[in-house]
């Protein structure tokens, strides 16, 4: 059966970085308090990394940030060190299924039948990722059973936080790449491990536009939608209106 | 899974074994299955006060962030520092090496409030 779910498409004129964050926080404190199920997909208003929850400071090189324009953000979820800027990004907000087993691991297959639905949709044929080991400082230099992955390259990363029972798991579908990537912004030993960790992002990750996909965001936007509706049931309301970015102001001040 | 039966039991997963006026408590085998491999906790600092079924520590394991609930109210007085050195112990050994923290109850009648092992098995 069909769950009305509310949907915020924030493609035009982004805010901070940090505003983000809140925005995507606050979805998840309003379903906290009994609001329906959210969906927010958006995009940056200049390159951003994002640092999980409880990642080191100490691991992002901020004078590199700064000169190269960065802005630099905490997530609410947990994981590792994320650059935006070239992808779309999603947040959904819900309270946990009563059909989902109890598991961090259910709920992320829960929501990547949908995401895959959504991809395919664009012509990719996306599975769930398995664990590949150490995840290091960077977020999509490896994969977890959170992530999916196109061949054994991943195309879209994913992180959640759990607030008694309300979920946020917002993630980042790689349309294109920047000039600029996680290795230019984090902090290494030498040089070396930097080039290192930079062909390990290099070969672990893959791209919409690389795999001959559309990277059009409203385009894109419109593919996990309409999956979100299909696969989840969610039910977000008369069609013409989806694409309409919204202008209601979250209750984050 | 184990579930102790000389242990009380939280609808949030977390376990207690009462020590005195003092409450050891961590996350049952249940959570930590749940969760996935922990590989972050953040712990209180000793001397904070927490309030039963209220959040007071986060735990991250498979890219996602968890809040614990304190079990009962009280102050905490110890915590398990090597957890953040390795707190994978508390996949490994949720009810031994694996305990979150010690809490100096305020109010030690919360403690029957609780569940046994049965009635918690039961919730799952």
């Amino acid at each position: 059966m069909d769950e009305r779910w509310r949907l915020f498409v924030d493609l035009d004129e982004p805010p901070s970085a940090a505003e983000q964050m809140d925005r995507d926080e606050c979805l998840l404190e309003e379903v906290l308090d009994g609001a329906p199920p959210a969906l927010r997909i958006y995009r940056w208003r200049a390159p951003a990394l994002t640092l999980g929850r409880f990642q080191p400071d100490d691991h992002v090189d901020h004078d590199a940030c700064d000169a190269l324009g960065v802005e630099v953000a905490r997530r609410p979820t947990g994981g590792r060190a994320l650059l935006h800027g070239a992808d779309l990004t999603y947040a959904v907000a819900l309270t946990r299924p009563s059909d989902v087993r109890d598991s961090v691991e259910a709920l992320y297959a829960h929501l990547a039948r949908a995401l895959i639905d959504g991809l395919a949709r664009l012509g990719v044929r996306a599975e769930v990722a398995s664990h590949d080991g150490d995840p290091g400082p960077v977020c999509f230099a490896s994969a977890l059973g959170s992530d999916l992955r196109v061949g054994s390259r991943k195309v879209c990363g994913s992180a959640q936080v759990h607030r008694g029972p309300a979920v946020l798991q917002h993630g980042s579908v790689l349309l294109d790449r920047l000039d600029i990537d996680e290795a230019d912004l984090m902090l290494f030993e030498d040089e070396m491990a930097r080039t290192t960790a930079r062909g390990r992002l290099n070969d672990a990750t893959v791209t919409l536009s690389e795999l001959g996909a559309p990277t059009d965001a409203e385009r894109v936007a419109a593919a996990l939608i309409d999956a979100f509706g299909d696969v989840l049931g969610a039910d977000f309301g008369p069609v013409g209106a989806r694409l309409r970015p919204r202008r209601e102001r979250l209750t984050s001040t | 899974m184990e579930y102790p039966e000389e242990l009380k039991y939280t609808k949030e997963h977390e376990w207690v074994r009462v020590d005195g006026d003092r409450a050891v408590m961590g996350i049952t085998d249940y959570a930590q299955d749940a969760l996935g491999d922990i590989v972050y906790v953040d712990l209180p600092e000793v001397g904070t006060e927490v309030t039963a079924e209220q959040s007071f520590c986060e735990v991250e394991s498979t890219k996602s962030v968890s809040e614990i609930y304190a079990p009962v109210s009280g102050e905490v007085a110890e915590v398990n520092e090597t957890l953040q050195d390795a707190p994978q112990k508390i996949n490994d050994a949720p009810y031994g090496d694996g305990w979150l923290c010690t809490i100096r109850m305020t109010d030690a009648a919360e403690v029957d409030r609780l569940l046994d092992a049965s009635a918690y098995q039961q919730l799952l």
